[in-house]
């Protein structure tokens, strides 16, 4: 037999962390019943820092031939931009592509080592051998032109 | 229709798993507890599969790789006894709870896993569409941010839920992780009843159910290598305490701890530290050895892969240098992190048991294991210059393990 105190252990445990397990997923922020469109939506009460990839990449995949080297990050004041989160979705959400870190988007690297498009996220990117090709609410894309 | 397929897919491991009904131990408990054995075993029979296949160079198919899971399944299920057993409903009607608020949580994407994003989704995916444990893609040296030599266990598992769906589904890998808590509390019922009997067996299961559901929500590990590496480690830690003297049991054990050690990194400690308690309190080195073998041969050939295409990484990295003058701070941040938000109850409901028990001696495997596990978290973090953001990052995670040893050690414990 179980000991009442065990049980009462048990049972008391089981309900405090029945609460904080509710409380925990309804901190994470509303809305509550409604199915969503990343699987990163309500991971905290903030944005996520790979949301706007993550609805960005799908819209851009069916833009881009099979095997172009591309990098994606977020540009800072137009320039690329070491973006870990960023680069490592591209990964996942462009099976098809070789995704190369952002360097190979810099204005150091010689002409015939630039990746073939760049997907910045959010801000716009600047750069003399890339023109922008398709633009969405979460971010742009550009090709390199050679 | 590709994400209920993934599922799909993941759920169909059960069927080959039916193999292991064929261990008379297996055979006489629950049906849940068999079912929930069953996917645990069809998951390891899985990853092996694609592993051999991988090295004999067959190519990943439907047909190559289901003709085999069907024949196994069929072969387990030939004169098994499917009734349902209807008591411990209350119980059963307790763990779903948990299991129905992961279910929400992954489906509303509160509990998902960065790691998801950015290796483990990406790697399965690889692996899917290369046909093969892709070595150039592991070792392409800007990745290595995806942990070159993280063993493969769950993108294989990934790469074969792709292979019934054609493609990758990033919803359906977050379904791994409710039926992997599913799984794991049915399996530790159905193996502690026997030992332990039915009644504490079904209060250590909603209690096990209770800690792991909510620490995968507050350690966020939806579709991480968390879920089923408890779920191993469960069924490898509650085989050899309840039934560590049967052969039966060993043979479980020796399979769940094979997949621990090719599921994360840290399994391989969580292995070496099971070995040795096992050796302590069993002391028959030759059982021993037979349980650890399997583990010797698949993580051997593992790192072995590795070293051939110079992917080792991680499993080298206990030569450097150890902080020991962070002990203290690192032990504080650990602790802190152990209270889970919820002023240490889990750890409080585990241990207070074991203070009120006279019968410790039944749990010293699983203690043994928790104390080792806990020591070995703290030396991974003391090998890092600067641990504190790795120590939040993950604490509540690989914590877990220690938890779910303890949740044993009271069940086998107790009056």
């Amino acid at each position: 037999m179980t000991t009442r105190i065990e049980k009462t252990i048990i049972a008391l445990a089981t309900l405090i962390l029945l609460i904080a397990f509710v409380n925990r997923l309804y901190t994470r922020g509303g809305p509550y019943f409604q199915l969503t469109q990343t699987i990163v939506d309500h991971v905290g009460p903030n944005k996520h820092e790979t949301r706007d990839a993550l609805v960005l990449l799908p819209k851009i995949r069916p833009l881009l031939p099979r095997g172009a080297q591309v990098a994606c990050f977020r540009p800072i004041n137009g320039a690329q931009n070491y973006d870990t989160p960023n680069f490592l979705t591209a990964i996942g959400q462009l099976p098809d592509q070789k995704v190369q870190p952002s360097f190979f988007a810099s204005l150091d690297t010689p002409p015939a080592s630039l990746v073939d498009y760049v997907i910045a996220v959010r801000d716009p990117f600047t750069h003399p051998a890339y023109h922008i090709v398709a633009e969405f609410p979460e971010g742009r894309l550009y090709k390199v032109a050679r | 229709m590709k994400d209920a397929l993934f599922v799909a897919g993941i759920l169909f491991l059960i069927f080959p798993g039916l193999v292991l009904w064929r261990l008379p131990l297996i055979a006489r408990v629950d049906l849940t507890a068999r079912l929930a054995i069953a996917f645990a075993g069809g998951v390891a029979i899985v990853t092996l599969l694609l592993y051999v296949y991988n090295f004999a160079h067959i190519p990943w198919t439907r047909t190559t790789v289901g003709t085999p899971l069907i024949a196994l399944g069929v072969f387990g299920l030939r004169g098994a006894n499917l009734k349902w057993d209807s008591r411990g409903r209350l119980s059963s009607a307790l763990i779903l709870v948990f299991v129905a608020l992961t279910i929400y949580g992954v489906i509303t994407a509160r509990e998902t896993c960065g790691d998801l994003i950015f290796f483990w989704g990406p790697k399965g995916q690889r692996f899917h569409y290369a046909g093969k444990i892709d070595a150039d893609f592991l070792g392409y040296n800007h990745y290595y941010l995806m942990h070159y030599d993280y063993p493969p266990l769950l993108p294989l598992a990934y790469a074969w839920a792709s292979l019934v769906a054609h493609q990758f589904s990033w919803w359906g890998a977050l379904f791994f992780t409710p039926v992997a808590l599913l799984a794991m509390a049915f399996a530790f019922r159905g193996l502690a009843a026997p030992a332990v009997g039915e009644e504490r067996a079904r209060w250590y299961a909603v209690l096990l159910a209770a800690i792991v559901g909510y620490g995968f929500a507050i350690g966020m590990v939806g579709g991480a290598a968390e879920p089923p590496l408890l779920l191993f480690e469960i069924i490898a830690i509650a085989a050899l305490t309840f039934a560590g003297d049967q052969r039966d049991a060993q043979i479980l054990a020796a399979i769940a701890l094979a997949a621990v050690a090719l599921t994360k990194v840290e399994g391989a400690a969580f292995v070496a530290i099971t070995v040795v308690a096992y050796l302590i309190v069993s002391r028959k080195a030759v059982r021993t050895a037979l349980v650890a073998l399997p583990v010797v041969a698949l993580l051997g050939s593992w790192i072995l892969f590795c070293w051939r295409h110079n992917l080792l990484d991680s499993y080298g990295r206990a030569k450097s240098a150890m902080h020991l003058e962070l002990f203290r701070r690192t032990l504080t941040e650990t602790l802190h992190q152990a209270s889970y938000d919820v002023g240490w109850v889990p750890w409080i409901a585990t241990l207070a048991p074991l203070a009120i028990s006279r019968r410790l001696r039944r749990s010293l495997l699983p203690l043994i294991v928790a104390a080792g596990t806990m020591a070995s978290t703290l030396f991974f973090y003391l090998h890092a210059d600067n641990p504190w953001w790795w120590i939040e990052a993950s604490a509540q995670r690989v914590l877990l393990t220690p938890l779910v040893c303890l949740v044993v050690a009271s069940a086998a414990a107790s009056e």
